[in-house]
């Protein structure tokens, strides 16, 4: 047992790592036993994949010994050292009090050195994911001499730059498809690791949306993070439903997790038609009105890969509740959604089989809820260009179709005129379901060019089908289960897809099997997009 | 006519409004013309009552199968559903009188309909615009679209808070000069022109109704009215007369009866009913710009996946993309 001397035996600088040891501020009983810690500067570094390992660096063999009589003692059995103190340097604007909130209940609970090195890597991960520094790191020193068993805990933390902006393609969960946005991010304004931010949004479905947000790390007790947004969003839908949205927005995510998201949401909608061609179905529904609503999804994903899945499964669950509050006028109603997705590896070239189906309903609730009306924008529209495969979005796409390109439908406005000519139909709006089920299957495979296989370049054949129908106002004594099978919709093709980094492209030819009056759905060569 | 769709409904016409209070068929003062005028014609209608628009000038709207007539189109629902021959009241106006018919007509649709947006949305505390407009909308849309019509009904009437009391003295006297005019004009008739009903009946009586029921007692407007006793006498005896018999059953006299079915117009082999043609010229030049267009497409699309191929070839995307979580520990 090698006698740790009073050296100092960090490696300055070289090997300060981005870790986080947590430290207890010196609460525990007291337990300092006497070791030959006794009065020892011992600094030790963790490095995140190796626990326990300080690395000496070629230093004098003396150095050596002492750590391998260190690891010795480590390995052999629990090493008693509590925390006495710790120090935080660097931070001009942070407070105090928020990085010590993310990292002294870790190192409360240690009482050893192994679980003092497990607690830094922890309190690092956290630190780090506040995104207001640009660098942590977290050196265990030595505690004062006349405590023996003690240690200090340094954390050094280089705060990022307060202002950031930043391009990109996103989707965003509410999104049904991609969308251009630029936003501008203040960090850390008040020191309290809040984030504000500002952006703007150009979406593929004509949407246009200003937000503001700010998302704060921990609320007092609260130790999950709160994000709030203010959001001013407008979509023009015209073309397919004659109607334009506006949205003036609040939201608050509540519950944030891998698994689990739980969001409010009170908004202000306006729906207009500035042309004036709605179909009645559609007029009846334009207007003012306030939407309170609390939307919980549930999602697993454990498939292999975001842009080509061959192995696993995947699964979402999503349930939007609106109409909470005092006020019976806001909209009531109950959506809910599920999304199942799997993907077997066939064993030749590479392939998989993906499969997934998908439903949704959307129903009213409250007195006379059979003859109102499901609210129009939170119906289930099926059709569009994006593909099936990878992202998880409910029941919404059917490639062939154009955007919201099949379902029940409304002929908009008759003009009349006096003039003898032949007559145009004016058209039809799409107004979306309050049930909808799609399926697909999709066979992946690679191309023979070995070119194409190191780029991820590959090519698929696939089938899809989905339906819509109306249940609101007293429709659903029409419905019957075998009409709703019969009346599918379907189509089949094959491509090529390219995944690149920002997103996900396919070139595919689609066949049309089956379709109805009214829907969009065009056999041809298509381009498909999806984000990654 | 036989058809089954239409004796299904009692008469296709049906008339989108503002709900009704005030023990008026409907409280909106741009609304109640439009139904008394259906009701002078006789003609057999549904009402249905619209809660989610009261900033919206579409509302009160007509429908007639898939033909819609709103309110800020060609002048106005009644200049519509005339023009359109559906129902006309004022067909049969003689010549002479039309001069004098339509400066009556512009004097209340102007002025007397002036003095009551004033009174509804300055002048009164507000309760009577909450009732009618904004009851059944959640309480702070209503608050904040009431905030925001006050304001246009402000600009629209010129008023600022500088020429307030002047602006608000103009409006009165001119709507007394209006009662004084119509009161010499109708006299001891039963309408206000020939011996019929005419549109200009239908506005005033609208106008009237809403100022005698609506309005408060300490209203100054209504005072003026009431101090013109044959308008009070004529407002409550056409009330009574039209508004609270019972709706007739009949079919609706307008000539577009003549006409089949409406409600699939593009059916119709009527000469009467054409959809609206757009200038040939203007079509093909429209065909043309459409090929046009696509090819344009085509090209740019060829562009970007010319670009996407050789980036994804020679750029090298990234393999999988697991989650990004590197294992810690």
């Amino acid at each position: 047992m090698a006698d740790p001397s009073e050296k100092d035996q960090n490696p300055t600088g070289e090997e300060k790592k981005e870790e986080k040891e947590p430290q207890e501020a010196g609460n525990g009983g007291g337990e300092g036993e006497n070791d030959d810690e006794n009065g020892e500067e011992e600094e030790y570094e963790e490095e995140e994949e190796e626990e326990g390992e300080g690395k000496g660096g070629g230093g004098p063999p003396t150095e050596r010994e002492k750590v391998q009589s260190l690891f010795r003692r480590l390995s052999s059995g629990p090493v008693r050292l509590r925390v006495h103190d710790v120090v935080i340097r660097g931070n001009a604007k942070t407070k105090d009090s928020v990085i010590e909130a993310e990292v002294l209940d870790a190192f409360r609970s240690a009482s050893t050195m192994q679980e003092l090195l497990q607690a830094a890597g922890v309190a690092n991960e956290r630190l780090r994911r506040l995104e207001v520094f640009d660098s942590v790191s977290i050196t265990l020193d030595a505690g004062p001499p006349e405590l023996p068993g003690t240690s200090n805990v340094i954390i050094d933390v280089v705060e990022a730059k307060p202002l950031t902006g930043d391009i990109g393609i996103f989707t965003k969960p509410e999104a049904r498809s991609w969308s251009l946005e630029g936003s501008v991010k203040l960090k850390n304004l008040f020191g309290y690791g809040d984030i504000w931010d500002a952006s703007g949004a150009y979406g593929w479905d004509q949407a246009s949306e200003i937000s503001a947000g700010l998302s704060l790390p921990r609320l007092k007790a609260i130790s999950t993070p709160l994000v709030g947004r203010v959001s001013l969003l407008s979509q023009d839908w015209l073309k397919f439903s004659s109607y334009k949205e506006r949205l003036l927005g609040l939201s608050f995510g509540l519950l944030s997790t891998t698994r689990h998201n739980l969001a409010y949401n009170l908004t202000w909608r306006t729906l207009t038609d500035p042309t004036g061609m709605a179909s009645k179905s559609v007029r009846r529904l334009l207007g003012h009105s306030l939407l309170s609503s609390i939307k919980y999804t549930y999602k697993i994903d454990h498939r292999d890969s975001h842009l080509r899945p061959t192995r696993g499964y995947a699964f979402l669950s999503s349930t939007q509740v609106g109409g909470l509050g005092p006020d019976s006028k806001s909209l009531r109603f109950i959506r809910q959604e599920f999304d199942l997705r799997g993907a077997f590896p066939l064993g030749f070239y590479n392939s998989a089989l993906n499969v997934g189906v998908a439903a949704g309903v959307i129903l009213p609730w409250g007195r006379g809820f059979m003859d109102l009306p499901s609210p129009l924008p939170e119906r289930f529209y099926v059709g569009g260009h994006s593909s099936p495969v990878c992202n998880l979005s409910g029941p919404a796409s059917l490639l062939g179709f154009r955007t919201r390109g099949s379902g029940p439908t409304d002929s908009r406005r008759f003009i009349p005129s006096k003039s003898d000519d032949s007559p145009t139909f004016p058209g039809s709006d799409v107004l979306g379901g309050d049930l909808a089920v799609t399926g697909f299957a999709d066979l992946s495979f690679d191309l023979p060019l070995k070119l194409f296989r190191e780029s991820g370049i590959h090519g698929h054949v696939f089938v899809n089908a989905g339906n819509l129908a109306k249940l609101t106002e007293n429709k659903f004594k029409d419905f019957s289960f075998r009409k709703f099978g019969e009346s599918f919709r379907s189509s089949a093709g094959f491509g090529i897809i390219f995944p690149t980094k920002l997103f996900r492209m396919e070139i595919n030819y689609c066949y049309i099997l089956k379709q109805f009056e009214h829907d969009h759905g065009k056999t041809g060569i298509q381009f498909n997009f999806s984000s990654p | 006519m036989g058809d089954e769709r239409r004796e299904e409904k009692k008469g296709s016409l049906v008339l989108v409004a503002r709900k009704s209070c005030f023990g008026l068929p409907t409280a909106c003062p741009s609304c109640l013309p439009v139904y008394i005028y259906l009701r002078f014609a006789d003609a057999s209608f549904d009402i249905h009552f619209d809660v989610s628009n009261p900033d919206s000038d579409h509302v009160p709207y007509v429908e007639f199968g898939d033909y819609v007539a709103f309110n800020n189109e060609k002048g106005g629902v009644i200049e519509c559903l005339k023009e359109d021959s559906i129902v006309d009241l004022d067909s049969k106006l003689p010549s002479l009188s039309v001069p004098e018919w339509v400066s009556t007509k512009a004097m209340i649709s102007t002025w007397l309909a002036e003095a009551v947006q004033y009174e509804l949305w300055v002048a009164s505390d507000g309760s009577i615009a909450n009732k009618i407009y904004f009851s059944d909308l959640p309480w702070p849309i209503g608050k904040i679209l009431h905030w925001k019509q006050t304001r246009a009904v402000k600009q629209l009437c010129g008023i600022t808070s500088l020429n307030a009391v002047e602006k608000e003295a103009e409006i009165y006297r001119k709507a007394n000069i209006a009662y004084d005019a119509l009161s010499t004009r109708l006299g001891a008739q039963e309408f206000l022109f020939d011996s019929r009903p005419t549109t200009v009946d239908a506005i005033f009586l609208g106008h009237a109704l809403f100022v005698l029921h609506a309005l408060p007692d300490t209203s100054v407007l209504q005072n003026s009215l009431l101090k013109h006793a044959n308008l009070v006498t004529y407002a409550e005896y056409l009330k009574t007369d039209f508004l609270e018999a019972s709706s007739s059953s009949s079919i609706p006299r307008s000539p577009f009866d003549a006409s089949s079915s409406s409600s699939m117009p593009r059916k119709n082999a009527s000469s009467r009913w054409r959809s609206e043609p757009r200038p040939k010229a203007k079509r093909e030049r429209t065909e043309e710009e459409k090929i046009f267009r696509r090819r344009a497409k085509y090209f740019l699309a060829t562009q970007l996946v010319a670009v996407i191929v050789f980036l994804s070839l020679f750029g090298g995307a990234d393999g999988s993309e697991d989650a990004g979580d590197y294992e810690e520990d």
